[in-house]
């Protein structure tokens, strides 16, 4: 029996999920079979075999990286080859895809999974809800496949062991390209129009900035994370930022993966406004700043000092 | 543009403490309060922005009992012409919300299905994509972004790390939709008081045709998480916490 | 666009009055320092249908201070036109959208500040001191209303353990309606929304009626103000609409008015109280002062502590600067520019030499803790309510 993993991959570069993923197949102690489809996908087939037992390559010009193609080419290799699971991320390409390969093959999915238990024959599978404060364990319907999209960042690529396994490139499997649904290309949201809403990542500043000289430490630190620079009210109110990269209940609502908060004490009217992050991280000099009652993470000091020095490492770790 | 919207009412869990009732099977509800999930909500607008736009119609849909009905209200008065609720348990499992949901749209008018990206009770993220499959339409999730053109529509869809891509598809078609797409407007008591003038339709699990579907997930037992620790401090001087916090974040995902 | 109903502006605001003297936007807090003008604003609703309010976002700056009422000439009440203009955009839904949220929330959450229902009571968290509890059976003369920021703000919920702990000091037989008690509805009403408010009004007289409540303390100036006026006006509305309310005359007080009552009686006096050798300044809340004459009270409790150095603003009584706290600034911008009234206020008290800014309304506290860090004063000035220096000095 075989572990599927859905390679995603995008502008010839493999995304974190796929290492992730192929992490998740690797603890199920079955044959982790990575799949890899796309146009001239051979360089990243090889770095997948490291971590896989075979690679599958499906190579077609046609799939243009369209999502319904990669749909269809994964029906055609689930019913040749029969795994017993399939995984891949819980990613917007993956959100796209699986359910949709749920329904064509007639195949229970369990989605934003955070573990995976196999019982025998069967699936359970662990899923965090409401808003992370419970967890569910659910059985899946006794099937041949199961298919498993996996949440970001609870499978760590680090527990990765090494397989080296042979690729097999395999025929074209798409028939004809995609009729009612064209991939017209990838696009950068507009440089200027900063929308701190819909950012992953914020690098929040407040008065511990103290000076309006000291705003470009902060910005570099945001762009070297892939974040964008927001700020509690003051900093508005000095002028240092415009006002719409004010956090806050009178400025914007923000939800980010991660809102660094860097020398912003909490008042409740900010705090308010930022509490939906998935992780907040909160640099202060004061140890009591009420900032640090919301925060997961904490350091104490200077954040003119941190600044400087995070930026460094996150240069080092990002390569 | 004739447009349904599929739409959900959740427990707003973000800041409540949630507690896993006794039998494991749910969570109680009693101190919580429910609202329209917030994804549900760009989408409703998104439909009647393009009602506003490009004329034709906007029906609701959602599955549930009574108590439901106040989220059909709600985008009624935000603007939608129709809604229509079956009168049903919500079902657990989103194979079967999808039949359900299938069941309805197929016998309606439309050009486009907008569902929201996920739901704030479960994060599935799956229903939308189903029905798309189970009515035979091409689909798009996580859609940030819509052009109309004739006969088809332009969907840019949010990617991990900013980027956007985007395809174009025929209608008709199913869009689930991300937050931040627009601006949704603020209902008012009164508005919501004169929409009790417009039509809401009750069916039955027997109108819409669809008899006992065997579910995809079923639930085992929830439970609550390990306490998480509030604040954990990162000690050492500049250069070591921010290496260390450096590897936290790497090894969280988010960098 | 949208148009404002020309005949129903005239019959509730008496606008066709307005001889548009521009006293209102002479004496207007904010006008210096947003685009808000209310003279033209006044002629918006006189006018009628002629003019797109959705382009004038300024209509969010009024921070409902009610200086142009008391300025008028014709007395007419500019404050409430603002009110009754935002009211149609409400309608429309045409509002920004932390307006929005703050609404909706005040409709979901019972306090437009987001947060759940089941932590209101958090506030009251190790207080050390007993609390009746009005919803859970027991009974008391006095209902302690705190109010949403009171009961949510980190920084205010401090007032509110102090008010308890002065209260309990003094033997006032009072309680709290903990994770129960609902939101007044004050700045629902002010931010237009009058069908949330009155929604409000009719859950909240029940709630009062049917907990046996009928004598109030507030803590807010704001809360005061809904209880004290806005009920009465709403409660006969809702009559007027054949909704069934419950025959309740609310006894509210201020808990200013209220300490100066015990003083008055002999119950609080200075020999209960330790020296509190500081300079202090009091600033007016508008909602207290402007709205409902109420400049003596806090004074005369201030004036009794041992030692204190009290100290007047220039700008004060019925010319006090308003903070812009009120109105639903708390969750709007607007379009503000230059400095913040809260900070030219903590340098004036800096200019006194005044040690603590005193107050006795929660959004001047939030607002003045702001402008205090802004203008410089973190290590040398405290903001303070009335009832935190009390729950310092008394013995």
């Amino acid at each position: 029996m075989a572990v599927f993993v859905f390679i995603e991959h995008r502008e010839g570069k493999l995304m974190d999920i796929s290492f992730e993923s192929l992490s998740a197949a690797q603890k199920l102690n079955d044959t982790v079979v990575a799949v890899v489809a796309g146009e001239n996908v051979s360089d990243l087939a090889e770095k997948v075999a490291k971590y896989a037992d075979k690679v599958i390559v499906a190579e077609d010009p046609k799939i243009d990286t369209n999502n319904e193609a990669y749909t269809r080419v994964l029906n055609e290799l689930i019913k040749k080859e029969k795994p017993k699971v399939v995984i891949m991320g819980h990613s917007s390409m993956g959100m796209d895809i699986a359910p949709a390969l749920s329904v064509d093959l007639g195949l229970p999915i369990a989605t934003d999974v955070v573990k995976i238990n196999p019982e025998g024959g069967k699936i359970k599978v662990t899923r965090s809800i409401y808003n992370g404060k419970v967890l569910a364990d659910y059985n899946l319907k006794n099937a041949d496949t199961y298919i498993i999209t996996i949440r970001a960042g609870e499978f760590s690529a680090d527990d990765l062991k090494e397989k080296n396994g042979k690729i097999e490139i395999v025929d074209s499997l798409l028939k004809d390209e995609v009729a009612d649904k064209k991939f017209v290309g990838y696009v950068q949201p507009v440089v200027g129009a900063v929308d701190i809403t819909q950012a992953d990542i914020l690098v929040s500043v407040g008065r511990g900035i103290k000076d309006k000289e000291n705003i470009p430490l902060a910005e570099e630190l945001a762009k070297t994370m892939g974040g964008v620079l927001s700020c509690s009210r003051p900093i508005v109110d000095y002028g240092w930022l415009p006002k719409e990269r004010q956090v806050g209940t009178s400025g914007k609502t923000v939800k980010p993966k991660l809102y660094l908060a860097l020398g912003i004490s909490g008042a409740f009217q900010h705090v308010a406004g930022m509490k939906g992050a998935n992780m907040i991280v909160a640099v202060n000099k004061d140890p009591k700043a009420p900032i640090f009652s919301v925060a997961q993470y904490g350091i104490v000091d200077d954040i003119l000092k941190v600044i400087p020095a995070l930026t460094q490492k996150v240069k080092e770790i990002k390569g | 543009m004739d447009v349904i919207v599929c739409v959900r009412k959740v427990p707003d869990t973000a800041e409540a403490d949630v507690m896993v009732e006794k039998s494991g099977k749910d969570i109680e509800k009693s101190r919580l309060t429910f609202t329209i999930n917030e994804w549900d909500n760009y989408a409703v607008e998104e439909a009647i922005q393009m009602k506003e736009k490009y004329g034709g119609t906007v029906t609701v849909v959602t599955v549930g009992q009574k108590d439901v009905e106040d989220v059909l209200r709600r985008s009624l008065a935000m603007g939608a012409d129709k809604a229509i609720r079956v009168d049903m348990e919500d079902p657990d499992d989103a194979y079967t919300l999808a039949n359900i949901l299938c069941a309805v749209i197929k016998n309606q008018k439309y050009d486009l299905v907008l569902f929201g990206a996920q739901s704030g009770d479960f994060n599935r993220g799956v229903t939308g994509a189903m029905v798309a499959r189970m009515l035979g339409i091409p689909h798009a999730t996580m859609v940030n972004g819509i052009e109309v053109l004739d006969g088809s529509i332009k969907a840019s869809r949010e990617l991990e790390g900013g980027l956007n891509e985007i395809y174009e598809i025929k209608l008709p078609a199913l869009l689930t939709i991300q937050t931040g797409i627009n601006e949704p407007r603020y209902v008012s008591i009164s508005g919501i008081r004169k929409a009790r003038q417009k039509p809401l339709e009750v069916l039955t699990p027997s109108d819409v045709g669809v008899g006992s579907i065997e579910p995809m997930i079923v639930l085992d037992k929830m439970y609550m998480p390990p306490p998480g620790k509030l604040a954990e401090f990162i000690a050492g001087s500049p250069e070591e916490a921010a290496a260390k916090l450096a590897s936290i974040l790497k090894g969280k995902g988010v960098l | 666009m949208m148009e404002v109903e020309e005949a129903s502006f005239d019959k509730l605001y008496d606008v066709y009055a307005c001889m548009q003297c521009g006293k209102c936007t002479g004496s207007c807090a904010v006008s210096l320092r947003t685009k808000l003008n209310i003279r033209e604003m006044m002629r918006i609703a006189i006018l009628g249908n002629n003019d797109d309010l959705k382009e004038h976002e300024e209509i969010w700056d009024c921070t409902t201070c009610g200086i142009c009422t008391v300025r008028c000439p014709r007395d007419l009440k500019p404050s409430e036109v603002i009110v009754g203009l935002r009211s149609v955009l409400v309608e429309e839904g045409e509002v920004p959208s932390t307006i929005r949220d703050a609404l909706e929330s005040i409709g979901n959450n019972n306090n437009p500040w987001g947060r759940p229902k089941s932590k209101r009571a958090d506030w009251m968290n190790d207080l050390g001191v007993e609390v009746k509890n009005l919803s859970a059976g027991d009974e008391a003369e006095y209902l302690l209303y705190i109010g949403c920021t009171a009961s949510y703000d980190t920084r205010i919920q401090k007032i509110s353990r102090a008010a308890v702990r002065v209260l309990t000091k003094l033997g006032v037989d009072f309680g709290v309606l903990g994770e129960e008690e609902p939101c007044c509805g004050s700045e629902a009403r002010m931010m237009g929304e009058s069908g949330l408010f009155e929604m409000l009004v009719e859950d909240n007289l029940n709630l009062f009626n049917d907990f046996g409540i009928s004598k109030i303390i507030t803590l807010s100036p704001h809360a005061y103000n809904a209880f004290k006026t806005d009920y009465k006006d709403y409660k006969k509305r809702l009559e007027e609409e054949g909704i069934e309310v419950p025959d309740l005359e609310l006894d509210v007080v201020h808990y200013t008015q209220f300490l100066a009552e015990q003083i008055d009686e002999g119950r609080l006096t200075s020999d209960m109280m330790n020296e509190f050798n500081k300079t202090v300044v009091y600033h007016d809340p508008c909602y207290l002062g402007k709205r409902n004459n109420i400049f003596e009270p806090p004074r005369q409790i201030l004036s009794i502590i041992p030692g204190i150095n009290l100290v007047e603003f220039e700008r004060r009584e019925d010319r006090s600067l308003c903070c812009e706290g009120g109105g639903g600034k708390m969750w709007s911008e607007g379009t503000g520019t230059g400095e913040r009234n809260a900070v030219i206020r903590a340098r004036d008290a800096g200019a006194l030499g005044a040690e603590v800014i005193a107050v006795a309304c929660p959004f001047c506290m939030s607002t003045l803790e702001d402008g205090r860090s802004t203008a410089g004063y973190e290590e040398s000035m405290e903001v303070k309510d009335i009832f935190e220096i009390l729950d310092e000095v008394l013995k």
